[in-house]
C-alpha cells in the first residue's frame, strides 16, 4: 500500500489541488451554518436582524444565554426535562433491549427470525400513525402531560432499535467465551450479566446514545403529548415559543438553539469512533 | 425463508441449543412493543372505518370505507403524497451522491488529517433536526438573511428572494437544509464501506493500471453498492417520517406546499381532531411503508448471502 501511494504521489499534484478544493469547499458549507449559529448567538438583537448582517459580532456578548435564564419561560426546567427523558429513554431502552438482543443473536428458537423482523418491522413504521392512539392510550392511561408518557412515546422507536444494534454487538462476541462459564454451571443470565455486558460495554453505550439523540431529535412527541409549558422539551420548546417570544429576536433563538444542541455534540463525539463500528456492522448494514 | 437466514447468519451457533428460557429474555422487548406499538396499529386500523372526531359530543360510528372514499378525492392528499416523494427521494439521491463523492475525496487523506477532515463533516449530524430548522429558516430570511445578503453581495440576484414564502422554492429550501444534516450519515457510512474492501482487490486494480475514475467505477463501486442501497432505503424510511424539519420551517405552507403526509396527518387529528380521517391516510401511508420495509429487509438478506 505504502509503496503504491510513493509511486503515484507525483501524479496527483494537480488533483490534490482540486480535491483540496472540493473538501475546502464541504468544510465551508458543513461549517458556515453551525459559525452563523454561534455568532448571531453573540449578537444584540439589533445586530441580529440588520439587513445588512455583519460576519462577525460587532460586540460580542453573552447577554442572549444570560437572557435565557432570566425570562418568564423556564429554560432550565426545559433543559432538564430533555436531558431527563431522553436519558431515561436511553437506559430503558437498553435494558429492556440487552437480554432480547442476546436471546435473538444466541437463540435457534423456532421464531427467532420472525420475531426478529418483526421487531425490525415496528422500526419502520411512520411515527405519526400510532400517534393518535398513542395519545389516547396515554389519555386513558393518565399519562398524558408527564414525563413518563413522554418516555413511553420515545420507547416506541427506540426500542426495536435498540434490539436491533444491540444483537449485532452481541453477534460478535464468539460464543467459546461464554463456554467456560457454562460449564461451571452459571446460569445463563448471569453468563448474560458477567460475560457477555462487560464485552459488549462499548455497544450498549453506543446504542444508548443513539437512542439518546433519536429521543433528542423527536418533536412530535413531546409536542403533542406536554401541554403544560414548563414540562416542555427543549426542540418543542423552542417551536412554542418562536411564534412568541423570538419573533423576532433571532439573536435569543440561535443562543437557545445552541444550547439545544450543545449536548447532542457532546454525546455524539463521546461515542463517534465506536459508532462507526455500530452502524456498519449493525443496525444499517445489517449484520 | 427467516429461519435459514438466521442460521447461515450464524458465526458460531452450532453449539447453541435449543433453551426455551432464551424465549423469555426477548419478552419484555415483546410486551412492551405489543403496548406501544402493536396496540396502536390496531387501534389505527378500526379507528379508519370510524367517523371519531375528538371534539364531537356524539360517539364514534362505523362508517365502513367511507374515509377511504373521501381520501381518494382529497386533493390535499395526494399533493402531500407527491410532496413526500420529492422531498425524501431528492434529499435522499443528492445526499448519498454527496456522501459518497466527499468520501472518495477523504479516502487517501491518512491518519491525523483524515480523522481531523471527517470530524468537522460530521458536525452537521449532531445539530438537532429543530435546530436545523430555525438555523435555515433565518439563514432564508428575506431581509436580512445572510443567504440573500451574499447573492445580492454577489451580484446573482437583484431583489431579496423569499425563499420559504414561496410556494414553488419553499420545497426545494427545506430539501437542501434536509441535505445538509442527512449528507454526513451518507459520508460516514461511505467511509467505512470504502475502507473495507479488501487490499488485495485495490492492489491488483493498481498493478492492472486501473486509472483513477476506472478504479472507482469498475473496483469501488461494486463493493459500495450494497452499503448505499441499503443506507439509501433506511434514510428513505427515516425521511419519510420526518416532522421536525419541515414543521419547524414551514408548518407545510405556504397553502400546502410543503405539507408532507405527515404534516397532513398531524394536523387532521391535532389542529381538526379528525381522528377516524386521520387514521385513514396513515392506514394508507402504512402499507406503502411497509412495503418500503419489505425490500429494505430483502435487501438485508441479500447482503448477508
Amino acid at each position: 500500500m505504502s509503496t503504491a501511494t510513493k509511486i503515484s504521489r507525483p501524479r496527483l499534484a494537480p488533483g490534490s489541488i482540486v480535491r483540496w478544493t472540493a473538501i475546502a469547499f464541504a468544510l465551508f458549507w458543513s461549517l458556515a451554518p453551525i459559525y452563523w449559529m454561534l455568532s448571531t448567538s453573540l449578537k444584540t438583537e439589533l445586530e441580529a436582524t440588520r439587513l445588512h448582517p455583519t460576519l462577525w459580532p460587532e460586540a460580542p456578548t453573552f447577554a442572549n444565554y444570560i437572557g435565557l435564564t432570566g425570562t418568564s419561560l423556564p429554560f432550565v426546567a426545559f433543559f432538564f426535562n430533555t436531558v431527563l427523558s431522553c436519558l431515561l429513554t436511553a437506559v430503558v431502552c437498553v435494558v429492556i433491549a440487552t437480554p432480547a438482543a442476546y436471546a435473538l443473536s444466541r437463540a435457534r428458537f423456532r421464531l427467532a427470525g420472525t420475531v426478529g423482523y418483526t421487531i425490525l418491522a415496528f422500526r419502520m413504521l411512520p411515527m405519526v400513525v400510532v400517534l393518535a392512539p398513542l395519545y389516547l392510550l396515554l389519555l386513558n392511561a393518565r399519562l398524558l402531560d408527564t414525563g413518563t408518557g413522554l418516555v413511553v412515546g420515545f420507547t416506541t422507536f427506540g426500542l426495536p432499535f435498540a434490539v436491533w444494534m444491540m444483537k449485532s454487538f452481541v453477534d460478535a462476541v464468539p460464543i467459546e467465551v461464554e463456554e467456560a462459564a457454562r460449564v461451571d454451571g452459571y446460569p445463563r443470565w448471569q453468563i448474560l450479566l458477567r460475560v457477555v455486558v462487560p464485552l459488549i460495554m462499548p455497544g450498549i453505550l453506543t446504542t444508548g446514545t443513539f437512542v439518546f439523540m433519536e429521543a433528542w431529535n423527536n418533536l412530535i412527541y413531546p409536542l403533542t403529548f406536554i401541554t403544560t409549558m414548563e414540562k416542555q422539551t427543549l426542540p418543542a420548546a423552542l417551536v412554542l415559543t418562536f411564534t412568541g417570544q423570538f419573533k423576532t429576536d433571532w439573536g435569543g433563538m440561535m443562543a437557545a438553539a445552541t444550547i439545544t444542541t450543545l449536548p447532542l455534540m457532546i454525546a455524539f463525539f463521546a461515542v463517534q469512533r465506536s459508532m462507526v463500528r455500530g452502524l456498519t456492522s449493525g443496525a444499517v448494514a445489517g449484520a | 425463508m427467516t429461519a435459514d437466514v438466521i442460521t447461515t447468519n450464524a458465526r458460531a451457533r452450532p453449539r447453541a441449543r435449543r433453551e426455551p428460557w432464551l424465549d423469555w429474555m426477548v419478552l419484555p422487548t415483546l410486551i412492551v412493543m405489543a403496548v406501544v406499538v402493536g396496540y396502536p396499529v390496531v387501534y389505527t386500523i378500526l379507528l379508519s372505518v370510524q367517523d371519531y372526531n375528538l371534539l364531537d359530543f356524539t360517539p364514534a360510528n362505523y362508517v365502513g370505507a367511507q374515509n377511504y372514499a373521501k381520501l381518494a378525492a382529497d386533493s390535499v392528499f395526494w399533493q402531500s403524497l407527491l410532496n413526500t416523494a420529492i422531498y425524501t427521494f431528492g434529499s435522499v439521491g443528492i445526499a448519498a451522491l454527496l456522501g459518497l463523492v466527499l468520501a472518495l475525496l477523504t479516502e487517501n487523506l491518512g491518519g491525523a488529517r483524515f480523522r481531523a477532515v471527517r470530524t468537522l463533516l460530521l458536525m452537521p449530524w449532531a445539530v438537532p433536526f429543530v435546530v436545523v430548522a430555525f438555523l435555515f429558516r433565518y439563514m432564508y430570511l428575506q431581509n436580512g438573511g445572510i443567504i440573500n445578503a451574499v447573492l445580492l453581495w454577489a451580484g446573482i440576484i437583484n431583489d431579496p428572494v423569499p425563499w420559504l414564502n414561496s410556494a414553488m422554492l419553499a420545497l426545494p429550501a427545506v430539501m437542501v437544509a434536509n441535505i445538509w444534516a442527512m449528507a454526513p450519515f451518507f459520508f460516514l457510512l461511505v467511509s467505512a464501506a470504502l475502507s473495507a474492501i479488501p487490499n488485495e482487490v485495490i492492489e491488483s486494480a493498481r498493478v492492472d493500471r486501473a486509472g483513477t475514475w476506472g478504479m472507482i467505477w469498475h473496483i469501488k463501486l461494486p463493493f459500495l453498492r450494497n452499503p448505499l442501497l441499503i443506507s439509501s432505503l433506511l434514510m428513505v424510511i427515516s425521511n419519510f417520517n420526518d416532522f421536525a424539519k419541515i414543521w419547524a420551517m414551514t408548518q407545510g405552507g405556504p397553502g400546502y406546499s410543503t405539507s408532507t403526509l405527515v404534516i397532513y396527518v398531524y394536523r387532521l387529528a391535532f389542529e381538526s381532531f379528525e381522528f377516524g380521517y386521520a387514521s385513514a391516510v396513515g392506514v394508507i401511508w402504512l402499507v406503502m411503508l411497509m412495503a418500503l420495509a419489505w425490500l429494505y429487509m430483502r435487501a438485508l438478506r441479500m447482503e448477508k448471502r
